[in-house]
């Protein structure tokens, strides 16, 4: 089925969702229907247990238990109330959060723009197979929202919220995602867009997000200036979140130090991840944003 | 507590913005904003591992800047510690080297000796840290050492020091002593004397111990000796002499004054005890020499039985004239007393140096006047070339108008003299040697130049032009620039300076040196400049003896003093010995800091040098 050509986004979202961009994600969300081929609308449940029709299990009843859905028969001859569980037949909705805080302006293009033009394009794919998609952005807090859209035609609305989102302010992932699941009430399918930079808080918010019944995919961006930085001699290091100031020198042992603790820290996030069954995936700012669709689109198909 | 020595050093620390300033102008990093520093943090602190130091490296280099500049700026105000020390306190030792401890004490010993013996064990029994200053009290105070930590050096200088003929003056010697220990309140000085003093001489102070040697002593003295010349009577002299008995028995004593190897009497004087008789003896004759007094008894101390004077001492003062003839400067030198005066024909042959050192003043009279070498020049009516004035004509009809306040110039009154004509001179070099004596509305007539070795007197006119010679002024004059050109007594003169007293030397302008021969025989050579030179080595009494290019000349040191003669102790240190404190209990010492600041700050220079280093290096 082939799509309206897509509406233009408003003005404000120019720089990141150009002409070019566009054509991009007309080609992407071809190669995504040939991905997609032979998948039905409400064919994909998902392990949450709902109101269904397809039978999934029995419990013990509840106070405050759906009286509908006890097993009346089982009560007759056991004399104890039942519960008959189905598997859900929702629609799945997509939350993409954005990491929008001020390390995400690093880069060259910024991981932001990079960011968003990932969330973009996942939402465009993702309308196209008629789920529901929402877009958060977060620094120190749960920043701007949109709530979940479904009509494709919201698609240059998706567009101009991405497009002026800001970009300041410290990351407080445990504050952040904690707020999200919090006030989520369709749990769905997560995509965090983050640098991931303070891990351990990362992980504590990614956490709170399995435990709100997300399931989750992180896509670790990084620019490439922080894999190999072109950095030499004496230099004063100006945190962007912090304004803390580093002298270092920088050095050939000092530059390969720094991407050993980098690459101790990606797999320590990506280790933190198999291990809660969070889909994970790296990028660069140096690989094309269509690019990385596809690949996740291929290593994970969470997008039916 | 701390003390400043030079709490005006302190303004050193000023320093401190310089050092601001120029930490500042260090090279500036290149700042670069990133994501996050943390994993760069880590890198860090994967290469510090185990060099903990470089992480105080960030500003610790200034911290260390201005530790060293606040270290060195204290070192500079000389902080000094004052501390209790078990080590004892600095102690000055005081050793009375006036004529009474020459007096006898036992066989062969004086109580100079006895004085030494116990100074010897004082440097003995000094505290392991503790310091001492050696001095000396006779008629001035001086210190023979530092304060000195080594006992050997203190030993050496003990012995060489000596008793003088001089009269002590304790006083002065315990009031410097304890300038000295100032502020040291536990400080110890130890004044080895004889107590030959009067009681007030004990300042009360606690830091003073007395250590009193000898014991009683016999002594006669000749405590007066002088000559003088009777009233209008040039060949009629008086010698004075007073002779004292201090001991408590009546004695006999023979005494005699001799003028060169003359003897002019001699007298067997009977002294009851503690009496004194005084001799006016009248003589004739020329009295020039070197008088001796003396007393031949068998005392105590044998310093006071003689004493000493010189007569006349200056030789007379010899003037080379040069003139073609002149009657009033030819009579007025003539007339002046104790000069001795040569007359000669002025020739470009004469060998104008080697006549200049052996006269005391060269006159030029009328007579061309040659190049001017070292030495006294009078010039009357001519000019020398090479002079800071030049002979510019002639001017006629002149009054005195103006005079300076030379001395030269002192009671000379020229409102009467009238002058038919003089010599112009143009002052072409008015430096600070050149007085104006007095001088014409045309030109100066006459003037005294005191150059480095030239003391000239210059008077612009023929005396025989002018009435000048008529006038009271003329003979004073004269006198008086003689006087200025080659200082001297003045008529009869007895000298004779007490011992340790400085005696001021004069010799011509040209001469560079002198030598002198003192009574023990011993020589000391003296550099001389502008004319004099002060000599102050008169410790022991007698002649001594100079020489002034050929002339010998002399000089007498004496004794003759009662108070001094009176050898048995008039100071009892009764129970004063009671207070004094034990030299090692609780002591109090002041420890100088700033050796210490100095190292302190070398190491944190040296610690900041390397910790920039590796700052620059390695972070």
């Amino acid at each position: 089925m082939a799509m309206k050509p897509l509406n233009a986004p408003a003005a404000g979202s120019d720089f990141v969702f150009g002409d070019d961009f566009l054509r991009k994600l007309e080609r992407l969300e071809l190669l995504a229907r040939k991905i997609f081929r032979g998948l039905l609308r409400g064919e994909h449940t998902t392990s949450r247990r709902g109101r269904g029709l397809e039978f999934s299990d029995f419990r013990h009843y509840r106070p405050g238990d759906d009286f509908r859905h006890i097993d009346w028969n089982i009560y007759s001859r056991l004399d104890q109330l039942f519960l008959k569980l189905h598997a859900s037949e929702e629609d799945v909705t997509l939350h993409l959060i954005v990491d929008a805080s001020a390390s995400m302006s690093f880069g060259e293009p910024s991981k932001f723009d990079h960011a968003r033009r990932l969330a973009a394009a996942l939402a465009y794919i993702a309308l196209h197979n008629l789920d529901r998609v929402g877009v958060s952005a977060f620094a120190e807090g749960l920043g701007a929202a949109l709530p979940p859209i479904k009509a494709r035609h919201h698609m240059a609305r998706l567009l101009t919220f991405l497009g002026d989102l800001p970009c300041a302010g410290r990351t407080r992932f445990d504050t952040a995602l904690r707020a999200f699941a919090t006030r989520t009430r369709n749990p769905g399918l997560v995509i965090l867009i983050s640098d991931l930079l303070g891990a351990e808080e990362a992980q504590d918010g990614i956490e709170a997000l399995r435990r709100g019944g997300h399931d989750v995919v992180v896509i670790h961006l990084l620019a490439e200036s922080e894999i190999d930085p072109p950095l030499d001699g004496a230099l004063r290091m100006v945190d962007g979140e912090t304004g803390n100031e580093l002298d270092v020198t920088v050095d050939q042992e000092l530059r390969r130090l720094y991407q050993h603790r980098l690459e101790r820290h990606l797999q320590e996030v990506e280790s933190f991840c198999r291990r809660r069954g969070v889909e994970y995936l790296r990028a660069s700012t140096a690989i094309a944003f269509e690019d990385v669709v596809l690949k996740y689109l291929r290593q994970g198909a969470h997008l039916r | 507590m701390i003390q400043l020595a030079y709490p005006l050093a302190l303004l050193s620390l000023l320093a401190i913005p310089l050092v601001l300033a120029l930490h500042l102008l260090r090279p500036r990093r290149r700042r670069v904003v990133m994501s996050t520093t943390t994993l760069w943090q880590a890198a860090l602190r994967d290469r510090e591992r185990g060099r903990g130091l470089r992480r105080l490296l960030r500003n610790f280099s200034l911290l260390l800047l201005l530790a060293s500049a606040l270290v060195l700026g204290l070192a500079l105000a000389g902080p000094e510690w004052l501390t209790r020390t078990s080590e004892g306190a600095d102690t000055v030792l005081v050793l009375d080297v006036s004529a009474s401890m020459k007096t006898r004490s036992g066989i062969g010993t004086t109580r100079f000796d006895l004085a030494l013996a116990a100074a010897a064990d004082i440097v003995d029994g000094l505290p392991r840290a503790g310091r001492m200053l050696v001095m000396t009290s006779g008629r001035k105070a001086l210190l023979r050492t530092g304060f000195e930590a080594d006992r050997g050096a203190l030993r050496r200088v003990l012995t060489q020091l000596r008793p003088g003929d001089e009269v002590g003056r304790p006083r002065e010697a315990l009031a410097l002593a304890l300038s000295l220990l100032r502020s040291r309140e536990h400080g110890r000085i130890y004044f080895l004397t004889d107590g030959a003093f009067d009681p007030d001489v004990d300042p009360g102070s606690p830091q003073v111990v007395f250590r009193v040697v000898g014991g009683p002593a016999r002594n006669v003295a000749i405590t007066r000796f002088d000559f003088r010349q009777e009233f209008a009577r040039d060949d009629r002299f008086q010698v004075l002499m007073t002779v004292r008995n201090y001991t408590d028995a009546p004695a006999v004593v023979p005494a005699s004054v001799s003028l060169d190897d003359r003897v002019l009497f001699r007298r067997s004087l009977e002294l009851a005890a503690r009496d004194e008789q005084t001799l006016v003896l009248p003589f004739t004759g020329r009295a020039f020499g070197q008088a001796v007094g003396r007393i031949d008894v068998a005392d105590d101390l044998a310093a006071d039985n003689q004493a000493f004077a010189a007569l006349n001492a200056d030789d007379p003062l010899r003037v080379l004239l040069f003139t073609r003839g002149n009657f009033y400067l030819e009579s007025v030198l003539e007339a002046l007393p104790n000069l001795e005066l040569v007359k000669r024909d002025w020739s470009p042959a004469e060998d104008i140096a080697r006549l200049a050192r052996s006269h005391d003043v060269v006159v030029f009279d009328g007579v061309a006047a040659p190049r001017l070498p070292p030495g006294n020049f009078l010039l009357v009516n001519t000019v020398a070339p090479g002079l800071p004035f030049f002979d510019a004509g002639r001017v006629a009809q002149q009054d005195i108008p103006g005079r300076g306040a030379s001395a030269l110039m002192r009671d000379v009154d020229l409102t009467a003299v009238r002058i038919d004509e003089a010599r112009r001179v143009v002052i072409n070099d008015p430096g600070p040697g050149l007085q104006r004596l007095f001088w014409s509305k045309d030109s100066d007539l006459a003037l005294a130049l005191l150059d480095d070795d030239l003391k000239l007197v210059y008077l612009g006119f023929d005396l025989a032009r002018s009435n000048f010679p008529l006038q009271a002024a003329f003979p004073l004059f004269f006198s008086q620039s003689l006087a200025w050109l080659r200082p001297r007594g003045d008529g009869f003169v007895s000298t004779h300076i007490a011992a340790g007293s400085n005696y001021s030397i004069q010799v011509p302008a040209s001469e560079k040196r002198v030598i002198v021969r003192m009574p023990s025989g011993d020589t000391e050579t003296l550099a001389v400049k502008g004319g004099s030179v002060r000599f102050a080595a008169t410790a022991d009494a007698g002649i001594y003896r100079y020489t002034v290019g050929e002339a010998a000349r002399y000089f007498a040191v004496t004794l003759t003093d009662a108070r001094e003669s009176d050898v048995n102790s008039r100071w009892a240190p009764g129970e004063r010995r009671e207070e004094i404190r034990p030299a090692n209990n609780g002591a109090q010492a002041l420890v100088p800091l700033w050796p210490h600041l100095l190292v302190l700050a070398l190491m944190l220079l040296a610690l900041e040098w390397f910790v920039w280093t590796r700052s620059r290096n390695n972070v």
